[in-house]
């Protein structure tokens, strides 16, 4: 028996991170709700990305980086030597701050997942999952004539709406967005923002962004994290409309704290 | 609270905040101007009055439009949105109350051709000096961001509420004793029930300061007054 709460989809408990002797997280403990929004705000560099990492073990693939505390997924520790790590990436899925789109085709960028963990029983079934998440990822439209040609040809824009087709292509139970909307036109990131929104409402979403209108649209909790410590978490309406910690509010107001 | 990076944004902050002070100072000598001109009978004064709540009105749009620009360019959120909302309330109430103040200058106008009422006058002056300082003490939690002071000036509206109820009985004493008194003293009445509604508007504006303040409205638990104009009076006793 574990520490995680129950009926919580993921746990964290008294996370510690280090890369080194940087002390990148110290002692988070966070509950992520399922069928919801959350939102990971705060100064750069303040950890949120590493955090986020330490939610479906990306970590890991880092060699100076130590990881302690407990972390579950439905209540189950997912650093079990029972949990498989490529396992686990199908079931938490990331979209990364820096586009990392495979050097291979449109198509095969977003049908690689589906394909290796056997979503498809047909190329016809293959080719509608791939044209569901890249409408989803609101990039259909622009690629749907070279669905052949290399992703990394793509623009910085394209390309993050790429890696977020991709992201969705697997159905994951979790889906992190680090900042999947940095290199995006207004239009483009409405329409992520609404399959954020789409999303919410099955599965749990986190997603860390430095533009505060847009956490306060798309969550429905926010967590503010400073100096590697996370220094309020709660409802999103509250952390904007009245916050209770100082910094928060220096913060998201754009003061000097 | 500490700056903000943007310094046009302290600045625009600033400049509402100004503003709000300039159209709190107009209506303050509003009021008080028309209780004078009520009681000295004093008509050029009474039309200063009136004349002056232009400003005022001119005032409030301004405050609208600046607080509008400043929700659309600089998406204040938090403490700044709240001050952003809640000076278009507090604008919006101060220019109600130089409405009642312009109706009082008006109705003084009137009042100066009639005989006059022994007393009342004072009594309405008195009333006005004390919305008038609440309103100043409202005004002041504002600028300091006091929010123990906006809530004294809350409970202080229970007073204006008895002022209130002691002249409408008055009134009706006068209208009672001599019926010749009845135009100039329906007249006063509306005054005194005017000057008793700026005093729940500056409640109004005080509610706002601690919404600013703290991001919490007070909720009911302000004093209410006897309710004695409400109660039927059996003709016999009248
Ligand atoms: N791969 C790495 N190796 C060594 N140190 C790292 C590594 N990644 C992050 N760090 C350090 O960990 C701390 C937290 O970094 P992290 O990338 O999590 O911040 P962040 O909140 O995501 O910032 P940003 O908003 O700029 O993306 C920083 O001090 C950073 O230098
Ligand atoms: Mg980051």
């Amino acid at each position: 028996m574990n520490n995680c709460s129950q009926g919580t989809k993921v746990t964290a408990r008294n996370v510690n991170v280090w890369y080194g002797d940087n002390h990148a997280i110290k002692d988070v403990s966070v509950d992520i709700s399922d069928r919801m929004v959350t939102a990971f705000i705060g100064p750069s560099g303040c950890g949120k990305s590493t955090f986020l990492r330490c939610l479906n073990r990306m970590n890991d693939t880092i060699p100076t980086c130590r990881v302690e505390g407990e972390l579950c997924l439905d209540g189950e520790d997912i650093h079990d030597a029972r949990v498989d790590p490529v396992e686990l990436r199908a079931r938490v899925g990331m979209v990364f701050q820096k586009p990392n789109p495979f050097p291979k085709s449109i198509y095969e960028n977003v049908a690689y997942g589906p394909r290796i963990h056997g979503l498809a029983r047909s190329r016809a079934e293959l080719d509608e999952i791939v044209e569901k998440s890249l409408r989803r990822a609101a990039l259909w439209d622009e690629v749907k004539d070279r669905l052949q040609a290399p992703g990394t040809g793509l623009s910085g824009g394209q390309q993050q709406r790429l890696c977020i087709a991709r992201a969705v292509a697997t159905g994951p139970e979790v889906l992190l967005m680090d900042e999947p909307a940095s290199a995006l036109d207004p239009i483009a990131t409405a329409q992520i923002e609404e399959l954020i929104d789409e999303l919410g409402r099955s599965i749990a979403v986190v997603i860390v962004t430095h533009s505060m209108q847009q956490a306060a649209r798309v969550s429905q909790r926010t967590a503010f994290f400073h100096l590697g410590n996370l220094v309020e978490y709660g409802e999103t309406d509250q952390i904007f409309t009245n916050p209770a910690d100082s910094r928060t509010e220096a913060y998201i107001t754009g003061r000097i704290g | 609270m500490p700056e903000h990076i943007l310094s046009a944004f302290d600045r625009d902050l600033e400049a509402i905040r100004a503003r709000v002070m300039r159209m709190g100072g107009l209506v303050e000598e509003a009021l008080l101007n028309a209780a004078r001109a009520l009681k000295a009978r004093d008509e050029a004064l009474a039309a200063e009055v009136r004349r002056g709540d232009r400003a005022i009105d001119a005032l409030e749009l301004e405050i609208n439009e600046s607080c509008a620009r400043l929700l659309a360019l600089r998406q204040p959120i938090a403490s700044d949105l709240r001050t952003a909302l809640g000076v278009m309330k507090i604008a919006g109430n101060l220019e109600r109350v130089g409405d009642y103040a312009k109706n009082m200058a008006k109705r003084a106008n009137v009042l100066a051709q009639m005989r006059p009422i022994e007393g009342a006058p004072g009594s309405i002056k008195r009333m006005a000096r004390e919305v008038h300082a609440m309103l100043s003490d409202a005004l002041e939690a504002f600028i300091r961001e006091d929010a123990a002071l906006a809530e004294d000036v809350r409970q202080r509206d229970l007073e204006v509420d008895q002022m209130y109820n002691a002249l409408f009985r008055e009134f009706l004493t006068f209208m009672m004793e001599d019926p010749r008194s009845i135009t100039a003293c329906m007249h006063l009445h509306f005054i005194a029930k005017n000057i008793e509604r700026a005093g729940d508007h500056v409640t109004a504006i005080a509610e706002q300061v601690i919404y600013v303040v703290t991001g919490e409205l007070p909720g009911e638990s302000r004093p209410k007054g006897n309710r004695d104009v409400y109660k039927v009076i059996p003709e016999g006793e009248l």
